[in-house]
């Protein structure tokens, strides 16, 4: 499918630029979506450093494709694909179980929410680990394909279409897998004060 | 509207849930929210699902990503054309290499059974072409011998008597 210049998005359009040798539009490209590709790849993998060293190897695998990039869909969509594809290929390759970074663990630099004051009182603080730990072992129980979609459409925030492209399935499996995926969070979740 | 549970339209709840939904549809969603307990029940559930997750924040991104990542692809750019024609193969996982090497095995030996049944049928006898004047040449020295074998005899008493 060929996309008219004109129509393209414009990640597509500096993508094109890199292709005829412009190297500050791949570093345009990197700043607009370095942090989501991390961020994603970071919560699929839940370890931090795997997360950018898999991140490193979606924008190297971008950069390396530009004499052959084609427009063919929007630009975050291709992005998000090969991210996608590397992150499941990462935990099914069950490289995660020798480089363990325990569920539990918590990266030191990870911003602590506020909650009434600047500083949260110790029972806070714990209450908010908890919550946070099961949620991440709620989100990682979820099947590889539900799994990408939450992602995808809760901290993405992306459309039903996208999700759909960059998992190759059709718009109503997008929703049928992200129905059930919530389903079975609001279940797992349910005894948590919140839900 | 009509119930998103009994339609099996629930993702339209979902949607409510996450704020994705136009000013008019979430207000008509609103309004059968009102009249139906169990949708009721189910978009306070997916909204509280919503906030649960918003709690998991990710952490910042390391500040030598950039650095590490264009020093990769410097690397890149000094790698020789057979370094870049292997690397696909290179970091290639045991779950992947062992299904192409287990293909190319069976490629191999199909390629050596079909051409075994022509290696293995046994060859037609060779018809032998036989020239006239070969047949005639041997009949000619069959004579020969014949002859030489007569004279033999014939001297052999004279040589005796000697």
């Amino acid at each position: 499918m060929g996309v008219a210049a004109s129509a393209l998005d414009y990640d597509a359009e500096l993508m094109l630029r890199v292709k005829d040798g412009d190297g500050d539009c791949f570093g345009l490209l990197l700043d607009k979506h370095r942090v989501s590709v991390i961020h994603f790849l970071y919560r699929l993998v839940q370890e931090s450093a795997v997360a950018e060293e898999l991140a490193q190897e979606v924008f190297l695998r971008v950069y390396r494709s530009r004499s052959s990039y084609e427009p063919t869909a929007k630009f975050t969509t291709w992005l998000f694909r090969i991210a996608t594809h590397l992150g499941l290929n990462w935990l099914r390759d069950g490289k995660h179980e020798r480089g363990l970074e325990r569920l539990d663990y918590t990266p030191p630099d990870v911003p602590v929410r506020q909650i009434t004051d600047r500083r949260p009182t110790v029972e806070q603080q714990l209450v908010y680990d908890v919550t946070l730990d099961e949620v991440r072992q709620a989100v990682a129980a979820l099947p590889e394909k539900q799994r990408a979609a939450v992602l995808m459409h809760k901290y993405e925030e992306m459309e039903y279409s996208q999700i759909a492209r960059v998992l190759g399935c059709s718009d109503s499996a997008v929703k049928s897998l992200l129905f059930r995926a919530y389903e079975t969070l609001r279940a797992r979740l349910a005894h948590m004060g919140r839900i | 509207m009509n119930c998103p549970m009994e339609d099996r339209h629930s993702e339209t709840l979902v949607a409510y849930a996450a704020g994705e939904l136009d000013r008019e549809t979430a207000a008509a969603i609103e309004r059968h929210l009102s009249v139906c307990p169990a949708c009721r029940s189910m978009a306070a559930e997916q909204a509280a699902l919503w906030n649960t997750l918003d709690i998991w924040e990710a952490p910042p991104v390391s500040s030598d990503f950039d650095r590490r990542l264009y020093g990769r692809i410097r690397n890149e750019a000094r790698l020789s054309w057979w370094e870049r024609l292997s690397r696909p193969f290179r970091p290639m996982p045991l779950r992947q290499a062992l299904p192409l090497a287990a293909t190319t095995c069976l490629l191999v030996i199909a390629s050596f059974l079909v051409r075994q049944p022509d290696q293995l049928t046994p060859s037609r006898p060779r018809r032998e072409v036989v020239r006239a004047d070969q047949v005639e040449r041997t009949l000619d020295d069959l004579e020969l011998l014949r002859q030489f074998g007569t004279a033999n005899q014939a001297e052999t008493p004279h040589a005796d008597t000697m």
